[in-house]
């Protein structure tokens, strides 16, 4: 109980410290509203500014959600196919790790002339920053499937249709989660990336990126602050949403989740 | 008349790659119905020659026949014991169990039967929605048998299945398996470390030599079934248990 009682005290004072820190930091120096605005002033814009914020997160929520998943869906066919044979996996893996060293900061202007600048870029962005962790992992559970396990389904005559539904899909499901894990966690920081190089206000609404640029451009510091914060909300989402699906799929039998019991 | 053997085993030999033989010059036809147990020292090839006969890796020379057919074809009679119980561990326990029955096509309700029979005869039907990883390693082990008795093999081949538990629950286990050999038969093939095990359990006892290993001698079990755990402590148990720890001794000192 007194530890349950110190999870939440414990961080709970750190926060009413830095808040006081903050709030000493501006006093202080002096330093003006638009170089370090206070929680009170950021709040208030957060305020004033909500519903352009509350589009924004909403815009930016839906890339990150569509180039998640398509990062998570391409990344388990390519892992399955990677899986599949070691002359796949060989002939293309070198290639599959140059699409992830091509820094996104380039790929971006290329998305933009090829999809135009907005969502269909976005998605493009998010999924190139997603997939790679979902290959990888998933490719590692595919192929580090138990020995004993595989002469079992041998010595049962499985088809390779039964040894994959039965054994190396459900066997690599932990890594595969982890790489969805890794993928979630990108995914808010790629869309916001992606609305930042190649967003648009098209039909009024910008994503958070888009926004900030805007701020920017006003000097907006406490507004900026503020799209800060609500970028923060929008990842804990994702990444709460993500470590739910992988503790209901695993909790049941995986090590990972029973040597807490 | 005259049966066929149901294993026959002809100067078989077995290498790795360019490595030297493993096994050479083995020679063995087991009738149905016998428990033959391969013991010997480390290295001596006892668990290769289990595995060349359930077909999971190739001799190299010499033949073995399977009720007239090659291992590989033969895999329908037999059921492989792993040294763990190599369970999958997303599975609950009757899931387990029931694997090698949806892998060949079984129907629901004869599964579902089957599972619940097998589970009956390992004394674990009150486990079966457990998770393997709720089990201790022994009933792990009879979960592994319980999954190779459901689909009724003529042949059940076991490698050193309890050498990882206590001899307490080693001795139990010992008891059970034949208690269930004697309601549902099967021809056995074991390999162990445990010269008590072995003769408690086989009709017959290879002593293997290593490098390579040969069979150096075969040793009669005549006890009669069902043996009771007492059998253990009478004299002319203790006198055979002598006589394969020196068939053993003398394999190891060569």
């Amino acid at each position: 109980m007194k530890a349950r009682l110190l999870s939440w005290l414990l961080p709970a004072l750190t926060g009413v410290g830095l808040v006081g820190l903050w709030f000493l930091v501006r006093r202080v120096s002096g330093l003006p509203a638009y170089v370090l605005p206070t929680p009170d002033e950021i709040a208030q814009a957060a305020w004033e500014e909500r519903s352009v914020l509350l589009s924004a997160v909403l815009v930016t929520a839906r890339g990150a959600i569509l180039g998640f998943l398509a990062s998570v869906g391409v990344g388990f066919v390519l892992a399955l196919a990677l899986g599949f044979s070691p002359r796949i996996k060989a002939s293309f893996y070198p290639y599959i790790l140059v699409m992830q060293m091509m820094p996104i900061t380039i790929l971006a202007p290329i998305f933009c002339l090829w999809l135009g600048q907005g969502l269909p870029s976005i998605v493009a962005i998010t999924f190139m920053i997603g997939f790679f962790p979902v290959v990888a992992n998933t490719t590692m559970g595919f192929v580090s499937v138990d020995r004993n396990l595989k002469e079992l389904f041998l010595m049962c005559k499985a088809t390779r249709a039964q040894e994959l539904r039965y054994l190396r899909i459900p066997g690599a499901m932990p890594f595969f989660l982890t790489g969805v894990k890794i993928a979630g966690t990108l995914a808010p920081i790629g869309a916001i990336v992606g609305d930042f190089l190649a967003g648009s206000a098209q039909g009024g609404v910008g994503g958070i990126g888009y926004t900030t640029i805007a701020y920017f451009g006003q000097l907006k510091t406490p507004a900026l602050f503020a799209t800060g914060f609500t970028a923060c909300l929008l990842g804990f989402v994702f990444v709460g949403s993500v470590n739910w699906l992988h503790w209901r799929l695993l909790h049941q039998w995986h090590d990972s989740f029973i040597a807490k019991d | 008349m005259h049966q066929p053997p149901l294993v026959k085993i002809n100067q078989v030999e077995k290498s790795f790659g360019t490595g030297p033989r493993v096994l050479a010059g083995i020679d063995l036809t087991v009738e149905r119905g016998e428990f033959v147990s391969f013991i010997g020292p480390s290295g001596c090839g006892k668990s290769t020659l289990l595995r060349l006969i359930a077909g999971l890796t190739p001799a190299t020379g010499g033949d073995l026949v399977i009720a007239g057919m090659t291992p590989a074809n033969a895999r329908e009679l037999m059921f492989f014991v792993f040294q763990d119980a190599n369970l999958l561990p997303w599975r609950r326990v009757a899931e387990n169990v029931e694997l090698p029955l949806l892998l060949r096509g079984d129907a629901t309700a004869p599964r579902a039967e089957r599972v619940a029979r097998a589970l009956d005869l390992v004394g674990l039907a009150a486990a079966a929605q457990k998770f393997p990883w709720q089990l201790s390693g022994g009933m792990r082990m009879r979960v592994s048998i319980a999954r190779a008795l459901s689909v009724a093999p003529d042949i059940l081949l076991l490698d050193e299945p309890f050498g990882a538990l206590d001899e307490m629950t080693r001795d139990k286990l010992n008891e059970d398996l034949l208690a269930i050999r004697a309601r549902d038969p099967f021809t056995a093939f074991f390999v162990t470390h445990s010269v008590t095990e072995a003769v408690f359990l086989s009709t017959r006892i290879v002593v293997l030599s290593a490098n390579p290993g040969r069979v150096a001698e075969t040793i009669d079990v005549p006890f009669p079934y069902p043996r009771p755990a007492e059998l253990r402590e009478t004299p002319e148990f203790l006198q055979l248990l002598g006589r394969t720890a020196r068939a053993l001794r003398a394999v190891r000192n060569n």
